[in-house]
């Protein structure tokens, strides 16, 4: 690249730039939100629309409404007509005068407001500018060099340039969520009497944020009606950030195309995971909330107003270790049985040769396919007949015999993968079938032997239907039957349910996150191959 | 002549342990459905003679079968469908090289390593109507000014539950084309390059025929799993309104253990088996020839 064409495109960008500021500056004068509130409010009982009483109150209200336009306060006068019958079944009607104020506010007011969506309109407003600073500073004393070139500070300053307007950017609808947070759901809140601490503070701010302190006494009525709408102006600034963005990456790496793809590739990424954990997420914070807090929906901030660490005490009390012991006996016995069982299998399959393998390895991938579930009517006959109804053991036989197609079909794969020369050298010096098997194969098959460990354990802690259906005792249920307890017709206690179900997901997430890479070769190639 | 016996016989005792396990727990109670699909069976279980396919007509002439068998059939569509395409996708992205693409999967498997009673009981939380989280946040970002009701009709509901079948489905199927992705020789890829190759072409006539095995294991498997799926639509809505939203595995559960009409259930169980087995037959055949193959 030469250096005028570098030139050329720096001077671009920090066009660009410059370009965004004015953007944004204008969009902030623009008006953001439209205000209507109602100012003055007179209710007139008896009265029926047309007659005296209505034209005397009615002229009394024009007047107010003629003092506030003379005062410069854009006001229009409402009015609504209930009519009800009363005791003695007379006709009455209540005529109510309302004087609404719609107004609206532009960005540059928000900054002064001292609300909490002030500070990340500031905080906004500072990324910006300090990221064109820094684009500045960092390519003005260099703007013929070609970024492959650039020396360390030059590079600080542009990647900082790049970060400040993703930070910028990012905090847009930040402010919107603390906003509508802070004029719609905490001034009900207060309106409401549910909260009142801090109220004096925000009423006092908001009071001379949107009436200039002419509300005063009245605040409480004025807030109370407050209604507002987003004109999306302010919205328009989050395209004005991605392009600071896109004109930070062309300074800090020459072209934004590659840039653009990472950055890409980065927010699916990113999108995807806040995805996955939005439910861990609400589980976790469920779990700790108070009981009115959960199903409130206007108690809820993002994190519990307090974290209730007594919810785990009370499970605990309830029964939870308990299910928690079922499950581990039932897993870890599972497992125990599946390997039993399955590694002399998978051995055979994979270092014999003899009559019928091939129907025995049909019969294993065809039982793969069987859940228990569909055969759930067979299972719950066939255990009240060996009367391992209700029992710990039946489960654990169960689920063993239910993953014993999949741990054959793991271990094979990696039995198969081990070359058999080292068993064939042991068994010439003496040793005996059993003695190689256990000396030399498995040792070498661990890391195989604990993927099919684990995946077995995980399946039988996480198995749900068989154990609904044979388990009625409550001592004898395992945790994801346990969970339900809380669960009941017409009354769910979410923060105990989820509280179990946070300490029943977080051994197997932890012991899944270690066998994920085996596991899919193990799955897909590793029985396949042979 | 002993070691010749014991060479002959020595595999089947190796296997025997595995063998009488499968037999008790998995043959026995195939068995035992098969049969009392045949049988009479009073409501509290007990066994009568043999009544030929009464049961079968019975099954078939309940009020909801065909609602049952048509939701059953959407649900395996649309969750195995959608799962494949969208864990695909996934699996594109997180097979390029990037800073934390580590972290990237091992969240991935979360909702893999979750009970599914419990995912969808989080699920269930967070579209309620009066207090649901997605409600809630939706209306402090000031997206929504009014609280929706996210489960107005059966159908939406049923929407729902695939959704979140959806969702568990994904990380397996994301995790098996990865398996695959991983194993295609990168010079394939350069030699496509030289020729001048889109990435359309390269996708089509590089990626996915080398994918397929993984993919056919994992849609196959997906549909088994599916199709027995039964916590999630259980916890979300036990099937109500009036079975409008069950599938055949919980519809089958309702029948037997609620209604206590084991007779038509053990019908619908044979049914459920029968086309389990035609899914696992296809499947075996395609493993089986391509042990052949190599």
């Amino acid at each position: 690249m030469n250096s005028s064409s570098t030139v050329k495109k720096n001077r671009l960008a920090l066009a660009m730039l410059l370009v965004v500021v004015a953007a944004v500056a204008i969009l902030l004068s623009l008006p953001a939100f439209r205000f209507n509130s109602c100012v003055y409010t007179k209710k007139s009982p008896n009265t029926f629309v047309g007659d005296e009483t209505y034209q005397a109150v009615s002229a009394e209200v024009e007047q107010v409404a003629e003092e506030l336009r003379a005062g410069g306060i854009e006001v229009t006068v409402n009015e609504t007509v209930t009519e009800r019958t009363n005791s003695k079944g007379e006709t009455t009607s209540l005529v109510t005068f309302t004087i609404n104020e719609e107004f609206t506010k532009n960005g540059w007011s928000f900054l002064g407001a001292g609300l909490t969506s002030s500070w990340v309109l500031l905080g906004i407003l500072a990324c910006l500018l300090l990221s064109v600073v820094c684009a500045f500073l960092g390519t003005l004393p260099c703007m013929d060099t070609s970024y492959r070139f650039l020396d360390s500070r030059a590079r600080m300053l542009r990647s900082a340039s790049c970060l400040l307007a993703l930070a910028a950017f990012l905090l847009v609808p930040v402010f919107f969520m603390t906003n509508t947070y802070t004029l719609s759901r905490r001034v009900a809140l207060y309106s409401g009497g549910i909260v009142t601490e801090g109220k004096e503070a925000l009423y006092a701010r908001l009071d001379s944020f949107l009436f200039g302190g002419a509300a005063g006494e009245n605040i409480d009525a004025a807030l109370k009606d407050l209604s507002f709408s987003n004109l999306y102006t302010l919205w328009a600034i989050l395209p004005c950030m991605l392009v600071a963005i896109l004109a930070g990456i062309q300074l800090r790496f020459g072209t934004i195309k590659h840039a653009l793809l990472r950055g890409l590739l980065y927010g699916f990424v990113i999108v995807l995971c806040l995805f996955i954990l939005y439910p861990y997420y609400v589980m976790l914070i469920t779990a700790f909330r108070s009981n009115a807090e959960t199903t409130d929906m206007y108690f809820q901030h993002i994190f519990p107003t307090e974290w209730k660490f007594e919810n785990l005490k009370h499970i605990i009390n309830q029964g939870v270790p308990r299910y928690l012991l079922n499950s581990a006996l039932i897993a870890g016995g599972a497992t125990a049985i599946a390997l039993i069982c399955g590694i002399p299998a998978a051995y055979a399959m994979a270092r014999m040769k003899f009559k019928g393998k091939k129907m025995f390895l049909g019969f294993v991938i065809m039982s793969q396919m069987f859940s228990p579930v569909v055969l759930l009517i067979g299972i719950s006959q066939l255990m009240g007949t060996l009367g391992l109804n209700d029992s710990i053991l039946g489960l654990m036989l169960i689920n063993a015999a239910f993953n014993q197609a999949f741990a054959i079909w793991l271990l094979r794969g990696t039995f198969v993968a081990i070359s058999p020369e080292m068993e064939q050298a042991a068994r010439i010096d003496g040793c005996s079938v059993f003695g190689s098997l256990w000396h030399i194969l498995l040792p070498m098959a661990a890391p195989g032997i604990v993927t099919t460990l684990i995946f077995v354990f995980i399946n039988s802690w996480n198995e749900y239907t068989i154990s609904t259906v044979l388990i009625s005792t409550a001592a004898n249920r395992p945790i994801t039957v346990g969970i339900t307890q809380f669960s009941s017709f017409n009354m769910i206690e979410w923060q105990y349910l989820f509280a179990a179900s946070l300490l029943a997901t977080i051994p197997v997430v932890i012991l899944f996150m270690f066998i994920e890479k085996h596991l899919t070769a193990g799955l897909t190639s590793g029985g396949v191959k042979g | 002549m002993n070691e010749r016996l014991g060479k002959r016989v020595g595999p089947y005792l190796w296997l025997l342990p595995s063998i009488a396990l499968m037999a008790i727990f998995v043959v026995f109670p195939i068995a035992i459905v098969f049969k009392l699909s045949f049988s009479e069976v009073s409501k509290s279980g007990v066994v009568g003679g043999f009544v030929g396919f009464m049961n079968f007509t019975d099954a078939v002439s309940l009020p909801a079968f065909r609602t049952v068998m048509l939701n059953t059939l959407v649900w395996v569509i649309a969750v195995v469908g959608f799962s494949t395409i969208i864990g695909f996708i996934i699996a594109m992205v997180l097979n390029q090289k990037f800073r934390g693409r580590k972290i990237a999967r091992a969240i991935l498997v979360f909702p893999w390593a979750t009970s599914l009673v419990i995912q969808a009981s989080v699920w269930n939380y967070i579209i309620k109507y009066e207090y649901g989280n997605l409600n809630n946040i939706l209306l402090n970002l000031g997206i929504i000014k009014q609280a929706i009701n996210w489960r107005a009709t059966y159908q939406i509901e049923f929407m729902w539950e695939c959704g979140v079948g959806i969702f568990v489905t994904i990380p397996f199927v994301t995790f098996c084309v990865l398996s695959g992705l991983q194993s295609i020789d990168g010079s394939l890829y350069e030699a496509a390059d030289i020729d001048g190759a889109s990435f359309w072409d390269k996708l089509f006539n590089v990626t996915i025929p080398l994918v397929k095995p993984s993919l056919t294991v994992s849609t196959v498997l997906n549909i088994i799993y599916v199709f027995n799926s039964f916590p999630i639509i259980y916890t979300m809505t036990k099937g109500a309104p009036a079975n409008k939203t069950d599938t055949l595995i919980t519809y089958l559960y309702m029948l037997s253990f609620y209604d206590r009409k084991k007779g038509p259930a053990t019908a619908l169980s044979v049914i459920g088996f029968l086309i389990l087995c035609i899914c696992a037959g296809a499947y075996m055949l395609s493993v089986m020839r391509k042990e052949d193959e190599q």
